[in-house]
């Protein structure tokens, strides 16, 4: 019998912490490897109850306490460190500036730096740095065949244990920096994680991108090697949701998201705007914050169109259910969209979807509606045509349907089985 | 003895412009001017107009030996008279040969056997009319839109006075019987039933120019040999096939021009074969067999049913809206609506939207959409402003 490999899995958001897709696509993936590999996975925030067969869970929030190592932690000095606005989930960084780290941290103290649920916050940098050297005396006792690590935070961590120990590592892209702000920012001197990023895709023995999409920005942004490239799609568990009646006598287009450059918020106005000439019976639910929140608020007061807005904030993951089961169109006009595990969500509650093209779930949900993320036109007269033509709801919900039946995180799991073979 | 008979369909629909919700309401012209001029204009000189020419000679060389049929949609007769006459002339040129049939079918190339009698006599009718207008011409055989038949749609339209009607050969309705006879229903004697040999004709428009095909390349040496072999058993050798598979489908490169110019001479070289036209062969041949059809069957796909036009929750939605008009249309009085309703009839329309075009290259290659559901969104919104204007 061929032995089981053993993964060090590299994670930064983790149920029941998260904020966004990185966490959900992670844990699907980890709770489907699982059958085949032994994983040890090392998070900045886990909890007691988050227990999964195969997984060694390893939470920072408890370094010290119990089997791991608990001596003080030298973190290299002068890293840089990143202010940001307090938005809930400032992924996209803001501001830059330095900031001395102690060069000695305490247990205790590492504890207290994860110890809220808070995985990114004005001190990411701190925290991305003291992850580098945790992982690395954690990592010391363990025995694993490759390194396996999930985005730009655990990247730093994962060249350094692959410096330390020679094992392969594997890259895991849920996103790029390009997409989170743009090219033109992210290549500037001021966004290191870029960077880090680059660095790391350079380094690693392969990558996998969670879409084709992303493996093609990363070879023109980036300019990396077009064949270390594996690109494995994220999946989705069904989960039965019944419809919820509206009665508000209004239809509801639902975008749900971090509402950043990205996601294209400005595109959606747009749409809503021309919809709204000739379809006044119609919401815009808007499900997330972000630092485009504000300017988003005011551009639909400056079109006339506030009313036709519903500003929800960032919604738990059961009050997220109940907005799908309520939406009649799911919207995502991304401008760069590495994946967008949300329309896959919206799909596997029947919610019709509407999306650019510019995004890596258009590769999957092949018979939902696209468009260009600029071709608000397009995106208007799909969500008219939803909203008042039987015949395609009925069609692209039941060929969508189809589609998630199919999709398991299991078939991902083996996929990247196969990214491993050859390596250890 | 057997007899080929070759039927050419002629059609084009009237394609529906890029129609933006924005426009319901506002915009009431609703079709792609410029687009099915210039189509039309590219097939009249890449197809109708040589292969016509084509045909006169193979005509004049044979001495009236080699037979044509033919059938025009209504829609394709008004976008020549527009924008082409000269094909029209060209045909009249052919007709005079005496060696030419042309056949009887709806105006508007529709569905319209399946949703209404009463609109499909009435546009049986108007195309009656317009063969008589442009040729001076009474067709007496039918062909139905895509060859779509049952034993009802055959009792409509011997109802109206034709004397036979060509069909598809599907396995379906001919069991173990050969394609190469003529036929007649079971529940309808004494209305024959000219069928297409489905294998042969798609040799010709199909797999023609397929090189991956065993008989590629195709040579109407070795066509009449197939032919010959079939002769002892055969009365007729239905090839049925779009005219524009000369030239259009099949471009001139493929070497289809040549097939095409060198077949009659190599058929007529043989005693066992000649041509004959649809209602020639429907009079010369006694029926062989009584068939039953109560699924309806057509000429499209590999399922020559109605899965073409009809499969999808799509395709069903906006088929019964269209006909759900009728009664208001008609009432209305109004030439133009009436007009406009029948040029939404076509079947092209919601062949369109058929999701079999993602799975299959032959949808896509006869599509103008890039998906069914643009074909869909393009046509409803249409259709909301017609509805609007009927009232």
């Amino acid at each position: 019998m061929i032995r089981r490999p053993k993964i060090l899995m590299l994670g930064w958001e983790f149920p029941p912490y998260l904020t966004g897709g990185l966490g959900t696509a992670c844990f699907g993936l980890v709770n489907a490897l699982n059958k085949y590999a032994e994983i040890t996975l090392i998070v900045p925030h886990s909890s007691k109850e988050q227990k999964l067969e195969n997984v060694d869970i390893v939470g920072l929030n408890f370094y010290g306490l119990g089997t791991e190592p608990d001596e003080p932690i030298s973190i290299k000095k002068g890293v840089e460190v990143v202010e940001v606005d307090a938005e809930l989930s400032p992924y996209p960084l803001k501001t830059f500036f330095y900031k001395d780290i102690k060069a000695l941290t305490e247990p205790h103290e590492i504890r207290a730096l994860y110890g809220n649920n808070e995985p990114y916050g004005a001190n990411i940098m701190e925290k991305v740095a003291t992850y580098t050297e945790v992982v690395a005396k954690v990592a010391e006792g363990k025995d694993f065949d490759v390194i396996h690590a999930h985005d730009w935070v655990t990247y730093p961590a994962a060249l350094k244990l692959k410096e330390l120990t020679g094992k392969p590592l594997v890259l895991h892209v849920h996103s790029l920096e390009t997409d989170r702000v743009g090219e033109d920012v992210a290549k500037g001197d001021w966004d290191s994680v870029y960077k880090i990023e680059k660095l790391a895709m350079e380094k690693a023995d392969r990558v996998i991108p969670v879409s084709n999409y992303t493996k093609e920005c990363a070879v023109v942004h980036y300019g990396i090697d077009p064949a270390k490239f594996y690109p494995v799609h994220n999946a989705i568990n069904p989960e039965d949701v019944a419809r919820i009646p509206n009665d508000t006598g209004q239809k509801i287009v639902l975008f749900l998201g971090r509402v950043t450059f990205q996601k294209g918020p400005e595109f959606m106005v747009d749409t809503a705007w021309k919809l709204v000439q000739r379809y006044p019976n119609v919401v815009f639910f808007v499900a997330g914050v972000g630092d485009m929140l504000e300017a988003l608020k005011l551009q639909t007061m400056e079109r006339g169109i506030f009313d036709k807005f519903i500003f929800g904030g960032f919604l738990s993951k059961s009050n997220v259910k109940r907005i799908l089961a309520m939406s009649d169109v799911y919207f995502m006009p991304s401008v760069s969209e590495p994946f967008g595990l949300s329309a896959l969500e919206a799909a596997a509650a029947d919610v019709p979807c509407v999306i650019s093209n510019q995004s890596g779930v258009s590769e999957v949900l092949q018979f939902s509606l696209k468009a260009d993320f600029w071709d608000t036109d397009k995106f208007a007269n799909y969500i008219y045509a939803l909203l008042n033509y039987e015949g395609i709801r009925q069609d692209t919900t039941e060929r969508t349907r189809k589609i998630i039946n199919e999709l398991t995180w299991d078939d991902s799991a083996q996929d990247v089985l196969e990214v491993y073979k050859g390596l250890y | 003895m057997a007899s080929v008979v070759f039927y050419f369909q002629v059609h084009q629909p009237f394609r529906i412009k890029d129609y933006s919700f924005f426009k319901i309401g506002v915009d009431h012209q609703y079709f792609a001017i410029q687009q099915n001029t210039e189509i039309l204009h590219r097939i009249a000189d890449n197809c109708y107009l040589p292969t016509n020419g084509l045909i006169r000679q193979a005509i004049q060389r044979s001495k009236g030996k080699f037979k044509a049929t033919f059938s025009f949609s209504g829609t394709v007769l008004e976008q020549f008279e527009l924008h082409r006459p000269e094909v029209i002339d060209s045909f009249r040129d052919l007709l005079k040969t005496g060696c030419v049939e042309f056949l009887g079918e709806t105006f508007y190339h529709s569905l319209s056997s399946i949703f209404s009698e009463t609109e499909f006599e009435r546009q049986v009718l108007l195309h009656k009319q317009k063969l008589k207008e442009l040729f001076d011409y009474e067709p007496a055989t039918f062909r139905n839109t895509e060859l779509i038949f049952n034993d009802r749609i055959a009792e409509l339209v011997k109802e109206m006075g034709f004397t036979g009607m060509v069909t598809e050969g599907t396995d379906r309705m001919l069991g173990l019987n050969s394609p190469n006879h003529i036929y007649e229903l079971e529940s309808l004697p004494e209305f024959p039933l000219l069928l297409r040999n489905y294998t042969l004709s798609d040799d010709i428009s199909f797999r023609f120019s397929d090189p991956n095909w065993p008989a590629y390349p195709l040579t109407p040496a070795k066509f009449t040999d197939w032919l010959q072999q079939l002769a002892p058993e055969a009365d007729s050798i239905g090839l049925f096939m779009d005219y524009e598979t000369f030239g259009e489908h099949r471009q001139v490169e493929t070497g289809i021009f040549s097939f095409l110019a060198g077949l009659p001479e190599q058929v007529l070289k043989h005693d066992t074969l000649d041509f004959a036209t649809a209602s020639e062969a429907l009079a010369r041949y006694k029926p062989f067999a009584q068939l039953e059809c109560s699924d309806t069957l057509s000429w499209a796909d590999e399922s020559r049913d109605l899965s073409a036009w009809l499969a999808d929750n799509m395709q069903n939605d906006a088929v019964q809206k269209v006909y759900s008009l009728e009664k208001k249309v008609l009432a209305s009085g109004n030439e133009e609506l009436v007009k406009t309703w029948g040029r939404l009839q076509t079947s092209d329309h919601f062949y369109y939207m058929s999701a079999k075009y993602w799975f299959d290259p032959t949808h896509q290659s006869f599509n103008p959409y890039r998906s069914p559901y643009d074909a869909y969104i393009n046509f409803m919104n249409v259709l909301s402003d017609f509805e609007k204007l009927v009232g």
